[in-house]
């Protein structure tokens, strides 16, 4: 069996040295070379009755090995040491990134397996914008586990006829009792293992970060950034970027509310909020008070010293359109006609002179309104541009959907549908409306009157720069997945009727009974997850998990009936967590083994009741910069514990969000027993590539009913 | 449907910087531009394989989109310097030649990617922190007082682009008319916000380069030479003048989308035309001598105009609307039914007709002071006179630059050798603070360093081409070249002066070569002596900003893990 899981890994290597060739041809060498070993293999397509489709069968071990292939090439970027993928669009552009998701993208595989993969994969980075390099590598590493482990014990039952079928039903097997576990278990254990080595981040510090020196929950949001954008942007950058985002997120601000509604709205707007410049370098991207509106003037712009610009928004052309599709003009018709009708009587030249004609009212009125901005989602005629230059008025024309309705949100004005109607409310009133530079393109610049309920909230939108397209690119997706993963991290997440009711029973577990002592933690932390909760980066998560996950082995193994399954179970899956801070320490083996024994006596430290402790640790680390807190308001905060591991952990570490770490771990499982399930691959051949192009489309679960059995 | 094919898998190379090919390709990259580097840099040609027109340049900006790679690793720096020419015009090379060698020595220097970078950004803060500050050894103030540093400054511009094949005396006349040029566009006495005018560029070919010049207001052309005469019989005093930016040649645009039936016996053209003479007559009315369009004007109204005097221009193009407006403070007309207000009308002092070969143009003088200014170019032939056209474009968003930073660098070399010797003398202090910071080895930190001070000589050194040698000396760190021909027994002897023109040369100086090994030193700030003028200055806002990308987009390569290119 050793000798199979060899080969495996002399596959990945292969996968991993080779020059040049793609990853698609790795994957199908090694589906050919597993089958080719023996295994049963696909069925020779000649011995098949005609217009079946061809059939492979999916062993175990190419299950194993595609995950692994999909694992080389992530882990090129992944943790502290890794670096950034070039990759080319099919468009000949050249892009950068250390995203797991894109590059997963990039690679365009052909191997049904591996799409499967890549498919769950962007459907959990799309919801909490992180973790998708993480997730490969759990799950190459619970494959392996479970290759390993039902290689051992492929005899356990006889009816199956032969040893892969056995294999891949333990297989099968396992990885269902895992996410069952997991399902059920899981957030206790996070919360009862995980969440007391971690600190709460709340919204409310984070606003008020401005009345409060010294380390406070703003750090920590940015520190969370930071370890985020580290890993998105490598190290040189992600200081600066993650204090920009706070800084964003700061102004961004709606008090009396929730921090996701705050988030939502930048994540909603981040397209008009932002505007890439490129040809500079990043320390230029900054913070613009106001609005940016992607346009320039159509008209020259008159320099005003006003001190207040009043504006109104437009959705249609202002010069009216005589003759719609489908009507019908008629010119010179008989004299009675004429007669009869008198307002269609005349030549064509009245009719675009009525049509000027009602332009100057609607001008007029606009005057008498006050209004010298005019900003028009479609563009206007030249009668309407020299018109409004006569009147003094700018023009910004073209203004797409998106900034205009961020325009009616900030500004409170109405947009005007019916031109000879502008009222007042459909007025907006501007601080300055100028135009700006950034780039090669020259914008409209707006700032916004404070209004009553806009106190708080400063409006400011974001300039990235970067040294090309794919730059600002690869920075604004990097944007808005950290927008995405702090609203996970502060959704709240439903307790499940299981969890409260094994409540009582974890209290009489004596692993866990320290847990309840603790006083600094409140009654609400113990009984699932709460959103908010941050751990310090670097694998601690992991280690605190694996740790808890062997505990809960020993405890399941003193109680429970099932004694064999659960153990293995939480074994299992706690030695697959290891792989993620080996890898992280995977440039020094020796600092792998040097942070896992730190943690053992964390761990261990921590069994005590640790008021007392972190009081002492507390003066001693922040003793400098006087944290102007009362003691019981410290203690509310679960800063404590944050500080104690801190001071073992590595100085620069940062922090990383526990539920989206929750969240990933419930998604691999997931994948793992939906692609464990799935035994069979039926090529079919259809004449028109969009059939097949719509099968590829329609999600995993879908494929998973289609080729089981 | 037939055009849906499936998507086949992406190209895939692990570690791209440790594959000979690419490392090949980078370095004839490198060469390449290191070759059209500097006043006498080497020209290069470019022409496709379809027969297609020769490009004769030495410019980045015409290079690099030239150069057209499947490599996606060099599209990645070929992009990146690209879009900092766009925003700086200026610095390309310089960048292109420090990235590639800031590359280069990080792969020789065996440094993991990582510790590289580090160092790098390490030493980039340090620069750009030590060009910004107030001793810098290597900045020089511009004086707005004289006209003399702008035009030194235009000058390097001009005579770094050899393509324009432009002998002394034309290179100062073409700098001297950039700086007169750029400060018409500079308005005088306006209070509050600051907009620069604009410069409209005219080009004649078959002249020579000394016939060039700029003139204040705007250059239309004149395709109609009868009406000259009555140019001259105009009164000199300020005249009306209307600006129409929409067609007058009879149709009407604005109509919609319906269908319009037409029944016999009605002609709506010349009810058209009729309402168009009716402007007509009211700009005789409002005694008009200056009838401008954008669009095309129907002839009969022409002949209308022309009948009462008036100049008509037409079809006069969207790109002269603006200088064209803010000249005469027309307000652009567009509506054809309503009477012109009186406020649309602007007024020009004065009216002349200027020859320039085949080309007869009509001078607008603006009625006051005015930041619009036609520069007229002349050359030899058209390929020389598109990169002079390009050229004075670019030289004068260099000394625009100046505006916002009234600073320029010691060019011919020497702000790159007196900075890297400054970074190694002040790394070299503060190496305990460095290595702490940079969480990396003392070896480490050294030989990161020393590829980046190599890099920065290095683009020093790409100024020669004839075979000489390249020296620096160790007092000021400024740079010297030494001809290739010239054997002495005295290196100090035929040196003349530095790269920059401050420092003569003097017996009990001492120099190195440069990329040797020299011990550390601090380069001494020069003696404020005002009677010496560096002869070669270098715009401080582009070369800041070229310094950075350069340094961005190496560490930006060597960051780079895997290549995946899609293949569709």
């Amino acid at each position: 069996m050793s000798q199979r899981r060899e080969q495996v890994y002399e596959k990945l290597d292969q996968g991993g040295e080779q020059e040049r060739g793609s990853v698609g041809q790795a994957l199908q060498q090694t589906t050919e070379e597993a089958s080719s070993l023996g295994y049963g293999g696909s069925v020779p397509v000649g011995l098949m009755v005609a217009g079946m489709p061809p059939v492979e069968r999916l062993h175990l071990d190419h299950v194993v090995q595609t995950v692994c292939v999909l694992e080389s090439v992530v882990l090129r970027s992944f943790g502290p040491e890794g670096g950034q993928v070039l990759f080319t669009r099919d468009t000949g552009q050249a892009m950068l990134s250390r995203s797991g998701a894109r590059i997963l993208t990039a690679l365009r595989l052909e191997h049904p397996l591996a799409r499967m993969v890549v498919e769950c994969v962007l459907k959990h980075s799309t919801v909490t914008g992180d973790g998708s390099k993480t997730f490969i590598l759990l799950l190459a590493s619970l494959l392996r586990m479970i290759h390993k482990m039902a290689c051992k014990e492929p005899n356990v039952s006889h009816t199956y006829t032969s040893r892969q079928t056995a294999e891949a039903s333990t297989a099968r097997h396992l990885a269902d009792n895992i996410l069952a576990f997991a399902l059920e278990e899981l957030d206790d254990l996070i919360a009862m293992g995980v969440i007391p080595y971690g600190c709460c981040l709340s919204w409310e510090d984070f606003t008020a970060k401005k009345h409060l020196p010294g380390p406070s929950n703003n750090d920590c949001v940015q520190k969370l950034l930071t370890s985020f954008f580290h890993s998105r942007l490598g190290r040189s950058h992600c200081d600066f970027i993650s204090k920009l985002t706070c800084e964003l997120l700061t102004h961004w601000k709606f008090k009396r509310d929730q921090p996701s509604l705050s988030l939502e709205f930048v994540n909603d707007n981040l397209d008009a909020l932002h505007t890439p410049v490129s040809g500079f370098p990043i320390s230029c991207s900054r913070l613009i008070e106001g609005q940016v509106i992607h346009r320039d003037f159509a008209t020259p712009c008159p320099q005003t010293e006003q001190k207040t610009v009043k504006a109104a928004v437009f959705s249609g052309y202002l010069q009216p359109k005589l003759l719609n599709a489908g009507q019908v003009l008629q010119l010179g018709r008989g004299e009675q006609w004429m007669e009869e009708n008198s307002k269609n009587n005349r030549s064509i030249v009245q009719f675009s002179a009525w049509t000027e004609r009602s332009l100057e009212c609607v001008f007029a009125n606009l005057q008498s309104l006050g209004v010298s901005v005019i900003l028009s989602a479609v563009k206007q005629s030249a009668a309407v541009l020299s018109l409004a230059a006569q009147a003094e008025m700018c023009v910004v024309e073209c203004v797409s959907e998106n900034e205009l309705s961020l325009f009616a949100q900030l500004s409170g004005a109405t947009p005007v549908s019916d031109c000879w109607m502008v009222e007042p409310e459909h007025v907006a009133t501007l601080t300055f409306c100028r135009p700006i530079l950034l780039g090669a393109h020259r914008y409209v610049h707006v700032a916004f009157n404070d209004s009553e309920e806009r106190v708080t909230v400063k409006p400011c939108s974001l300039v990235i720069c970067g040294l090309g397209e794919g730059q600002t690119d690869q920075y604004t997706c990097a944007f808005r997945d950290a927008i995405r993963m702090l609203l996970s991290t502060w959704e709240p997440m439903g307790m499940t009727a299981t969890t409260a009711s094994k409540r009582t029973l974890q209290s009489t577990k004596s692993t866990y009974s320290h847990v309840d002592q603790i006083p600094n933690v409140p009654p609400f932390q113990q009984c699932g997850l709460q959103p908010g909760y941050v751990i310090p980066a670097g694998g601690t998560f992991e280690f605190l998990l694996h740790h808890a996950l062997l505990q809960n082995g020993t405890s399941c193994s003193a109680s429970d009936d099932t004694v064999t399954s659960g153990l293995a179970v939480s074994q299992l899956l706690a030695n697959a967590l290891l792989i993620v801070p080996r890898q992280i320490y995977s440039h020094s083996p020796r600092h792998f083994l040097q942070a896992q024994a730190r943690f053992q006596t964390i761990i261990q430290n921590h069994s005590h009741p640790f008021s007392l402790v972190y009081k002492q640790e507390h003066r001693s680390i922040f003793g400098e910069s006087a944290f102007p807190l009362e003691e019981d308001k410290l203690t509310k905060h679960c800063f404590t514990e944050a500080d104690v591991s801190a001071k073992l952990f590595m100085s620069d570490s940062g922090l990383e969000s526990v539920s989206c770490k929750y969240q990933l771990l419930l998604a691999v499982l997931q994948c793992l027993s939906s692609i464990l399930h799935v035994d069979t691959v039926l090529h079919t051949h259809t004449a028109l590539h969009t059939q097949s192009r719509r099968l590829a489309n329609t999600s995993w679960e879908d494929t998973d009913d289609e080729t089981e059995d | 449907m037939s055009r849906l094919s499936k998507k086949s898998p992406s190209l895939c190379t692990d570690l791209p910087l440790d594959n000979a090919d690419i490392c090949k390709k980078l370095d004839l990259l490198r060469q390449l531009l290191r070759s059209c580097f500097g006043p006498t840099g080497r020209l290069k040609q470019v022409h496709n394989n379809i027969g297609g027109h020769v490009v004769t340049t030495s410019t980045s900006s015409v290079l690099l989109p030239a150069i057209s790679s499947s490599q996606p690793f060099i599209n990645l720096i070929k992009t990146s310097i690209l879009n900092h020419v766009s925003r700086f015009s200026d610095c390309g090379l310089f960048a292109a030649i420090l990235c590639l060698s800031l590359i280069e020595q990080a792969k020789q220097s065996g440094l993991r990617g990582n510790v590289a970078i580090r160092v790098n950004k390490h030493l980039l803060g340090l620069c750009t922190s030590y060009l910004q500050g107030e001793d810098c050894g290597c900045k020089v103030k511009l004086d707005f007082c004289s006209s003399q540093s702008l035009i030194t400054l235009a000058r390097s511009v001009i005579s770094s682009k050899p393509t324009c094949v432009l002998t002394e005396p034309e290179t100062l006349h073409i700098s001297r008319l950039a700086v007169q040029a750029f400060l018409l566009t500079v308005p005088c006495s306006s209070p509050g916000i600051v907009s620069l005018g604009k410069i409209v560029t005219v080009s004649v070919e078959g002249h020579g380069v000394l016939n060039s010049t700029v003139f204040p207001g705007v250059l239309l052309d004149m395709p109609d030479v009868f009406t000259i005469d009555k140019v001259e019989n105009l009164p000199s005093d300020a005249l009306r003048m209307v600006l129409f930016s929409a067609s007058l040649a009879g149709d009407l645009s604005e109509l919609g989308d319906g269908i319009i039936e037409l029944h016999p016996g009605v002609d709506t053209d010349s009810q058209i035309l009729d309402q168009l003479l009716e402007l007509g007559k009211q700009v005789v009315k409002d005694e008009v001598k200056l009838f401008v369009c954008q669009k095309v004007i129907h002839p009969v109204m022409q002949q209308y105009l022309r009948g009462h005097g008036i100049i008509v221009i037409e079809r006069l193009g969207i790109t002269l609307m603006e200088p064209l407006t803010q000249l005469t403070g027309a307000q652009p007309v567009a509506t054809l039914h309503t009477t012109i207000p009186a406020k649309a009308y602007g007024r020009v002092r004065d009216l002349s007709i200027r020859t320039f070969g085949s080309k007869t143009m009509l001078h607008l003088h603006p009625p006051g002071e005015c930041a619009i200014c036609t520069m007229i170019l002349c050359h030899r032939n058209e390929t020389m006179l598109s990169e002079l056209k390009v050229v004075c474009q670019k030289t004068e968003h260099v000394l625009r630059l100046t505006l916002r930073e009234p600073s320029a660098l010691l060019g011919g070399g020497c702000t790159e050798t007196h900075l890297a010797a400054y970074i190694r003398h002040k790394s070299m202090n503060e190496i305990p603070e460095t290595v702490s910071a940079l969480g990396c080895s003392q070896t480490e930190c050294l030989l990161g360093v020393e590829g980046f001070c190599r890099s920065l000589e290095a683009v020093a050194a790409a100024l020669e081409h004839d075979g000489g040698s390249s020296l620096m000396d160790l007092t000021h760190a400024h740079h010297w070249s030494h001809p290739a021909d010239v054997l002495t027994e005295h290196m100090g002897d035929n040196l003349g002066s530095c790269g920059c023109g401050l420092v003569e040369s003097s017996p009990n100086q001492k120099w190195t070569y440069l990329n040797s090994n020299y011990p550390q030193f601090s380069p001494a700030p020069l003696s404020e002596d005002a009677s010496v003028q560096p002869h070669v200055l270098d715009s401080f806002t582009a070369k800041l900003n070229a310094l950075q990308v350069a340094v961005e987009t190496a560490n930006l390569a060597l960051d780079v893990r895997y290549l995946i290119q899609d293949v569709n």
